[in-house]
């Protein structure tokens, strides 16, 4: 099969009921998106599959055939973080870190398709993602903040 | 640097010399080589000048022995270690080091004391100072009990600042000038002419010398502490690019999971693995205590062969098996033959006048659930095993590989790393035990173990279930007396007994922050009742204190209600100690607390002081019609000194939210010893859209300085109980609180 | 029509099939059906182990357009097909709630009985056109394959569309 990863094609032989996710980390080597729950409960292997934010544990090999996949490593680099990435930085959202890749691809997306969600809409894009150490008013403050630097 | 690889892990106890003071005060000198764990095998071209600091042609490398579990532990030991030292905290390199008796943890010990934290009479005091030395002789290397910062504070700010002098002494004598005339930045000596000597120049000549002894900088001259700090890892964990356990990936790397017995301990019947053995991409399928490991060339695909291996298992023997039977052992258990303790008796709660109350209390089991699933990597040699796992007790997760490779403890190298989460899950290590089993049968190979969520949700180690009973009584508007029992299982017991260890006398854990509540209340008793033991339990976030906070200060709101008074007013007039007073005034007086709100709405407030920190919760909640929704959340707390208040904020909120989805949510069930929660969808907890808004207020009036991962919880479960009666009349005496009432 | 449900009637051909509504409604109110065909609210429903059922976890909704908000639609987890393990997100092609109009939450088989004859609420179509809609939405087919720790909807889709069109040559009679 064949898929865009990051802007990198890749050509792979695996079978056709791999989840994406595993696609991904263990066969190209990709460890951005986090293994979880494997049950879409609780986020953290949150990629854009043709620009949406979907569970990468829940799609198949078989489904993303021909796709483009972003992970949070395609969206945004240390030296050139996403905006939204960055308003994750500058609020100190992170502690354990762990679930941080699924929710700012989930944010990205919201923010891409929303630009302005109000706090209804942000509650409910963001509470598929599950946060152990709830880091949530943080994210919130993360999810303002990159609305407002996007605005400006 | 050397990896840790090639330092040899000792086991010895470091002279008295090298950190005496280190408990309580700062200045400690490093004297003797063998004192010191990094000198054991350093690489040619590398020195070091203390059990903290490792410097090479590169420059500096900071040893932060505590793990992070994402209470941020590598920021702030970096962060207090840079601060005197010099060194930019956001570029220089970090290690958790080997594990190591240097790196004892001289708190934990002082505060298992059954001497109540408020409490700074002669006895106690003295009590906590020949506790301290008791982790250190133990080599009780242990990152719990929120003890990082109060117990690295004066280390590594003693440790960094005998470095930077050490360093400075080095360049002077090379320059013939005094170490009054030298300044340090960035990782340099700064000679009067302007010219700027890295470390790394300097460290051979340095550690040729006896270490200079000076007292850490003031707080008024702090360049990065005591102000909002960018934690060290934040931009690798916004940017994906931070790695965890399960993303090491070593060559030749074998991808390994478990399937075992979900009755722990009841062993194998029989097995077909014909089908599992045929899938694609297994390797192997091994023989592991209590069932197998699948090893495989991918995660995914052993996690599915070990789905499909059929078991007949067997049934653990001398335990109960349903929760059910587990309620009527609990239930049983308030007798003189399983009294445990009763640290508090004051007046006679017999005896004692006025309106009699009564209450019984339950909480559930509970698991951590930390959101990365436990792995662990082991690559097994004759001679030498490496071990790369998260954990809070890295000697003994070192004992534990050493007793199955059958070497001597020296020979088992723990690299540890920083985790996705514990809240006390790591403080276990059957993982990395599974990892060596397996290793064993795969000598040279690395093999990476990664369980999948539902191995690591129903073969948990829990927070115990419990209940309590309380009995009080109120007269003339006040509170006269309190009686609490609890009941529950002893977390020491069963924790230090995995470790191999006896433990002796009661549990403090079972009546923590009931007893020594400073409450004075004129009749009151707290009797602790340890239920015999039945499954694993653990330390949770908070501990004992997790379900006692819920006991005593729901109770005493039952109490404060029968007798008319107002929850803050009447909490004020009874505390005794001043800045537990402080606290909860702070709070009332952030939320503008008025009393009843009425109209659907309520607010509660709780107080608890746990881990060394007076801290006071007010949540206010409505009732939507669709359920309870918590508005806001006002947390008050005095840590004595804050280091980062965004990382203070980040710890003392992310407790409360910790403490209110457990309580509102989750809980851990068994039938037929089987834990029946499997995945997240069966433990739900906190999510964005129950997050209320979050107002902290964080207090420096204590003398001694706190740390603040696990404080927050308390509090917070028992002001959300009592918020929902002031809104709705009903008093929730259960745990999870859903069953009882809709949230929304 | 007759010759449709002639048809029908002979594709599905069962012994005995009962011509009261009870079996039908035996079928659409069971979880696995009535869970989806929620007001509108648009929030799905989850069965609990005690029996019950709850809202959809993660604040879920189905938003206007019944198929997830914007920003998270019903395919940002549930694919064309059943993930295999216990809690997985189910799937079949099309994942979405039915619209508002066939709310059968919190109605009485009565009601279910007269909106299912009704064009207005069945999705414009004919009794026999709903049997045959029964026997070839993936997401109504779905009900008796609902993936691992799920209970199906009772009997088989057969079974069902014989019911209906037994029922429909009774004059299709409601409780």
């Amino acid at each position: 099969m064949r898929l865009t990863v990051d802007g990198t094609e890749h050509e792979l032989d695996v079978e056709p009921d791999m989840p994406l996710l595993w696609l991904l980390r263990d066969e190209l080597g990709l460890h951005g998106p986090k293994y979880g729950c494997g049950i879409a409960a609780c986020g953290a292997c949150t990629v854009h599959l043709d620009g949406l934010a979907v569970r990468a544990c829940q799609i198949t090999a078989e489904e993303v055939e021909g796709a483009e996949v972003t992970t949070i490593e395609g969206l945004g680099t240390p030296d050139a973080p996403h905006p939204v990435q960055q308003a994750w930085i500058e609020e100190q959202v992170a502690q354990c870190g762990y679930c941080q890749s699924g929710q700012i691809m989930q944010a990205a997306s919201l923010l891409a398709l929303n630009p302005a969600p109000t706090d209804a809409e942000i509650d409910a894009a963001m509470s598929g993602n599950l946060c152990r150490c709830a880091s949530y008013p943080r994210i919130r403050a993360a999810i303002r903040r990159a609305i407002q630097s996007e605005g400006a | 640097m050397a990896s840790f690889g090639k330092i040899a892990r000792r086991t010895f106890l470091i002279g008295s010399a090298a950190v005496a003071g280190g408990v309580a005060f700062g200045v400690y000198a490093y004297r003797k080589p063998v004192e010191n764990p990094l000198l054991a095998e350093l690489e040619p071209g590398e020195t070091t000048l203390n059990p903290f600091v490792l410097i090479d042609a590169d420059g500096v490398t900071l040893i932060t022995p505590r793990g992070d579990v994402g209470q941020g532990a590598i920021s702030i030991q970096t962060y207090l270690l840079a601060e005197e030292l010099d060194v930019d905290p956001q570029t220089v390199r970090t290690s958790f080091g080997p594990a190591s008796g240097a790196y004892y943890n001289g708190k934990v010990a002082a505060e298992g004391m059954p001497f109540a934290a408020w409490d700074a009479g002669f006895l106690s005091t003295q009590a906590r100072k020949a506790a301290g030395p008791a982790g250190k002789f133990i080599g009780l290397h242990i990152t719990g009990g929120s003890t990082t910062v109060p117990d690295m504070y004066d280390r590594l700010r003693a440790a960094g600042a005998s470095a930077r002098e050490t360093l400075k002494l080095a360049a002077a004598n090379r320059f013939t000038l005094t170490p009054e005339d030298l300044k340090t930045e960035g990782g340099q000596v700064l000679l009067p002419n302007g010219d700027a000597i890295p470390y790394a120049d300097l460290a051979a000549e340095a550690a040729a010398l006896d270490p200079v002894s000076v007292e850490p900088r003031a707080p008024e001259s702090w360049t990065w502490l005591g102000k909002p700090a960018r934690r060290t890892d934040i931009v690798a964990k916004s940017t994906g690019t931070f790695r965890y356990g399960g993303d090491l990936v070593l060559d030749d790397m074998i991808h390994a999971t478990v399937v075992t017995n979900p009755a722990m301990g009841g062993g194998v019947v029989s097995h077909d693995d014909s089908a599992a053995r045929a899938m694609r991409g297994i390797l192997d399928i091994l023989p592991i205590t209590d069932g197998f490991a699948v090893l495989a060339d991918n995660d995914w695909r052993a996690m599915k062969a070990a789905r499909a291996i059929d078991v007949d298992w067997g049934t653990p023997e001398g335990r109960l098996a349903s929760s059910a039977e587990m309620w009527e052992a609990h239930a049983a258990a308030f007798t003189e033959e399983n009294r445990d303790s009763r640290f508090a008796d004051d007046g006679d709660v017999e005896a004692a006048p006025g309106n009699l109350v009564t209450a019984e209390y339950r909480v559930p089991f509970l698991h951590h659930a930390p959101l990365e699933p436990a792995n662990a990597t082991v690559r097994y040699r004759p001679e030498r095993t490496e071990v790369w796992t998260a954990t809070q007790v890295p000697i003994f997760v070192r004992d534990a590989v050493a007793a199955i490779t059958g070497q001597e403890a020296e020979a088992v190298t723990v690299h540890n790393l920083a985790s996705g989460g514990s809240f006390g899950h790591r403080l276990d290590y059957l993982w990395v035990q599974q990892a060596a089993e397996i290793a064993v049968q795969v000598p040279g190979r690395p093999v990476r173990l990664t369980l999948s969520r539902e191995q690591d949700m129903t073969h948990g180690f829990l927070r115990p279930m419990a209940i309590a009973r309380g009995r009080g009584t109120v007269e003339n508007g006040t509170v006269r007396s309190l009686d609490l029992s609890i009941a529950a299982h002893s977390v020491t017991e069963s924790q230090i007994g995995r470790a191999g260890l006896p433990a002796a006398g009661p549990d403090i854990a079972i009546v923590a922050a009931a007893w020594d509540a400073p409450y004075a209340i004129p009749d009151r008793r707290v009797t602790g009742y340890r239920v015999p033991a039945g499954v694993a339990v653990s330390s949770w976030r908070s501990v004992g204190a997790s379900h006692n906070g819920f006991f005593f200060e729901t109770f005493l709101d039952e109490l404060i209600a029968e007798a008319g008074a107002d929850p803050v007013e009447e909490r004020l007039r009874l505390i005794h100690d001043p800045a537990s007073r402080n606290v909860l005034a702070t709070v009332a007086d952030m939320a503008s607390w008025t009393g009843p709100l009425g109209d659907g709405t309520g607010r509660g407030v709780a107080f608890t002081y746990a881990f060394g920190v007076p801290c006071a919760q007010i949540i206010e909640v409505s009732d939507t019609g669709r359920g309870i929704r918590l508005d806001k959340l006002w947390i008050a707390a005095d840590v004595g000194r804050v280091l980062d208040p965004v990382n203070l904020e980040s710890q003392l909120t992310g407790g409360a939210l910790f403490g209110l989805g457990h309580a509102i949510h989750s809980e851990i069930t068994f039938e037929d010893h089987t834990i029946q929660q499997r995945n997240y969808h069966e433990y739900e907890g906190m999510r964005l859209w129950q997050t209320p808004e979050v107002e902290v207020r964080a207090l420096e009036t204590l003398p001694t300085i706190r740390g603040a991962g696990e404080p927050g919880l308390p509090p917070a479960a028992p002001a959300l109980a009592n918020a929902i009666f002031a809104a709705t009349g009903t008093r929730l005496r259960e745990m999870p609180f859903a069953r009882t009432v809709t949230f929304a | 029509m007759r010759s449709t449900l002639a048809l029908l009637a002979l594709t599905f051909a069962l012994p005995a099939a009962a011509q009261g509504f009870d079996p039908i409604a035996e079928v659409l109110l069971h979880p696995r059906c009535a869970n989806c065909h929620v007001g509108d609210d648009g929030i799905p429903l989850w069965s609990t182990d005690a029996g019950g059922t709850r809202p959809h976890g993660f604040h879920v909704q189905g938003g206007e357009s019944r198929m997830g908000i914007e920003t998270v639609p019903c395919s940002a987890c549930h694919t064309e097909r059943n993930g295999t393990l216990p809690g997985s997100a189910p799937g079949a092609e099309g994942w979405a709630l039915p619209p508002v109009e066939m709310q059968w939450a919190a109605r009485t088989p009565a009601q279910i009985c007269e909106q299912l004859k009704d064009p207005e609420r069945n999705g414009g179509r004919t009794i026999a056109e709903v049997a045959d809609h029964v026997s070839h939405d993936p997401l109504v087919l779905w009900g008796w394959d609902p993936g691992p720790g799920r209970e199906p909807a009772p009997g088989t889709p057969e079974e069902t569309v014989a019911a209906i069109l037994a029922w429909a040559d009774a004059g299709a009679p409601c409780p």
